[in-house]
């Protein structure tokens, strides 16, 4: 394997950069860790993204987040898309460039969510295999993000976290760690969470991730969350966040707000609850495990 | 069964509100529930009914939310995103609206439909630094005619038989009580250096801009316009390219 | 009109349209400043102007699928007049 470009976060918390807060950050310059995009928004030509985000980058670190990869397809990647996520790395130099164990590509079309797999020998040779030409193509190591999800598969003979850790193994990528995620999927299909975080192999982590989830019932009147992004985190999900960075120290951590965006101010309020439990377990940590 | 065949009836399903979940999804109890899967069919049909309406806010204005809804359904049952570039969805939503039965009362729906597909596109459009008119100034008599305007990567030209630009524009803050338009209006939509750009052009200059934009030379684009008693060749093109409508000027075949 | 006076008539008119241009009172800094006395200048909002993003983040606003609804109205189009038409939709099918 070529050497690839490993980038380094700073154990800060982070926000999700959105239009509509540009002018804020370029003129009041807030104190964030660093500021992360959805790689698929910037993959326009030019214009006033690009100016926006060229500026930004200048001033702070950049996280690059794809959505669109469809890592976990059967089908193949698509090798145009790997071409602009290379032209946005090399363009925008990011810390940290991060897909999520999901797919979303098909012949009917982009499906436009991060839909689920089963986790099975065969889905694991052919997510590894995905990851690996992805870093080969980018000269940069992915970070693997743990889904959340609504259903589960018969056809599933692995446990999720021996997926990841496996796939990790295997490509030499990082994971990112959505606490979110966890807490969604846990209480959707009746796990505890704390179990799951406390078996997750930490030393792979190099980003994590919070966000708001929604709450409604299934069919059989059970409780259901949806990975909404469009709240503050909640307080179950944040008391995760404290006992994950409790155990592993201090991580870079992005607060996700993608629907219902909030005023700038508020979105930096959450950005300081989390750099307040970064800021207390700060120094306890070695840098993410890494490959060459 | 095969991730390829597992993902097939994922999508079969995912697509068509009339299939039962596919086989095999399941849930910790062991039995499917179909609310679960209907998750991941409202996340894609909320968020591309979203993404049409951020890139037609007029659209949906004048037609209201509900009816705007139920066109953007209908335009997505048929109209998955070609790629994960969801600000380039609805390019075609335009064309549809124009064919959509329910609609047809409000002829100039489509239109405006067309100038907010124009005006995200040029949002996100090539950067380029417009043709400036002193690089005309050098050029003699012979050598202008032949000449063609590179439209800017950003431009776009729209004539429309209704008054486009004003409806669009009649839209872009509170509106108070009725409005009265007429007649057709020549839109162009510009992007000189990063904010977008709405004009409509003078009448007379409709014919000739439409002529440069398809790439008639300056000579060529003139004398279609010479019926037009009031048009002025060299006001339209300074007018044309100080808006930003070119990129550059070639010289072909003479 | 030949050829070459045609070319010489276009040449003409770019002269005078220019001079006019540069004499014309704009301030030096509006390179752009030619839109001022050319078309109408229409006021769009540049913030909203990036579209709907690429966006990983799912949602529980639901989207009633299959569900036939009646359109009425309730849109602008019914406070505009268009050419003597007042805006009209007719019910449709979701």
């Amino acid at each position: 394997m070529k050497a690839l470009h490993n980038p380094h976060l700073p154990w800060r918390a982070g926000l999700g950069l959105k239009p509509e807060h540009y002018a804020d950050i370029l003129s009041a310059r807030p104190d964030v860790g660093f500021f992360e995009v959805h790689a698929e928004n910037y993959m326009g030509d030019g214009g006033a993204p690009h100016r926006a985000l060229a500026a930004i980058a200048e001033r702070y670190p950049i996280s690059l987040h794809g959505i669109g990869l469809s890592i976990g397809a059967a089908r193949p990647l698509d090798r145009q898309h790997l071409a602009r996520l290379r032209a946005l790395i090399d363009r925008y130099r990011p810390h940290s460039f991060s897909e999520h164990l999901a797919w979303s590509t098909h012949d009917a079309g982009f499906l436009n969510d991060v839909l689920p797999l089963p986790y099975t020998a065969e889905t694991l040779e052919r997510v590894s295999a995905h990851v690996d030409e992805a870093q080969q193509a980018t000269g940069c190591q992915l970070l693997l993000e743990n889904p959340s999800s609504y259903v589960l598969f018969d056809d599933s003979t692995i446990d999720e976290i021996d997926f990841l850790d496996a796939i990790a193994e295997r490509s030499g990528c990082g994971l990112l760690l959505d606490v979110n995620n966890v807490m969604v999927s846990a209480v959707n299909h009746g796990l505890d969470p704390y179990a799951y975080m406390d078996r997750f192999p930490v030393e792979r982590v190099g980003e994590i991730h919070l966000a708001g989830y929604d709450e409604t019932v299934d069919g059989a009147g059970e409780r259901l969350l949806i990975d909404a992004h469009g709240s503050k985190v909640r307080d179950d999900v944040f008391a995760l966040y404290r006992h994950t960075i409790a155990r592993c120290g201090p991580v870079a951590t992005l607060i996700e707000w993608d629907n219902d965006v909030p005023t700038f101010p508020l979105l930096l309020a959450e950005a300081r609850r989390a750099d307040s439990v970064l800021a207390t377990a700060a120094g306890r940590r070695e840098p993410m495990r890494r490959r060459a | 069964m095969d991730i390829i065949a597992i993902q097939n009836a994922f999508a079969a399903a995912l697509v068509d509100p009339g299939q039962p979940a596919p086989a095999g999804i399941t849930t910790a109890r062991g039995k499917p529930d179909e609310k679960r899967f209907a998750v991941y069919r409202n996340n894609v049909a909320v968020g591309l009914t979203r993404a049409l309406e951020s890139r037609f806010p007029v659209t949906r204005q004048l037609v209201g939310a509900d009816f705007f809804a139920g066109m953007a359904r209908a335009f997505i049952a048929g109209h998955k995103p070609a790629s994960p570039l969801i600000f380039a969805y609805g390019g075609d939503f335009p064309d549809f609206v124009a064919g959509f039965a329910p609609a047809a009362g409000l002829p100039y729906l489509a239109d405006v439909a067309r100038l907010e597909a124009a005006w995200t596109h040029a949002y996100h459009a090539a950067d380029a630094v417009p043709l400036a008119i002193a690089t005309l100034a050098g050029l003699d008599g012979e050598r202008l005619a032949v000449a063609r305007l590179t439209v800017h990567p950003a431009a776009a030209l729209l004539r429309s038989c209704f008054p486009t630009g004003s409806i669009w524009q009649a839209h872009q803050g509170d509106i108070a009580g009725s409005a009265s338009f007429s007649g057709g209006e020549c839109v162009l939509v510009t992007r000189p250096e990063f904010d977008v750009r709405v004009h409509v052009l003078p009448p007379r200059d409709a014919p000739f801009a439409e002529a440069l934009f398809g790439g008639l030379t300056l000579g060529e684009a003139a004398e279609r316009t010479a019926a037009e008693p009031e048009f002025d060749f060299g006001a339209a093109l300074v007018g044309l390219i100080g808006l930003g409508a070119f990129a550059g000027v070639r010289m072909e075949g003479g | 009109m030949n050829r070459q006076t045609f070319a010489f008539a276009l040449a003409g008119s770019l002269a005078t349209a220019m001079a006019t241009a540069t004499a014309a009172p704009l301030p030096a800094e509006k390179m752009v400043g030619m839109e001022k006395c050319y078309g109408i200048a229409l006021k769009g909002q540049n913030d909203c102007a990036a579209g709907a993003g690429t966006t990983c983040a799912g949602t529980s606003t639901m989207d009633y699928q299959g569900n036939a609804w009646k359109a009425v109205p309730k849109g602008t189009c019914t406070t505009m007049n268009v050419d003597g038409h007042m805006g009209m939709l007719e019910p449709a099918k979701g």
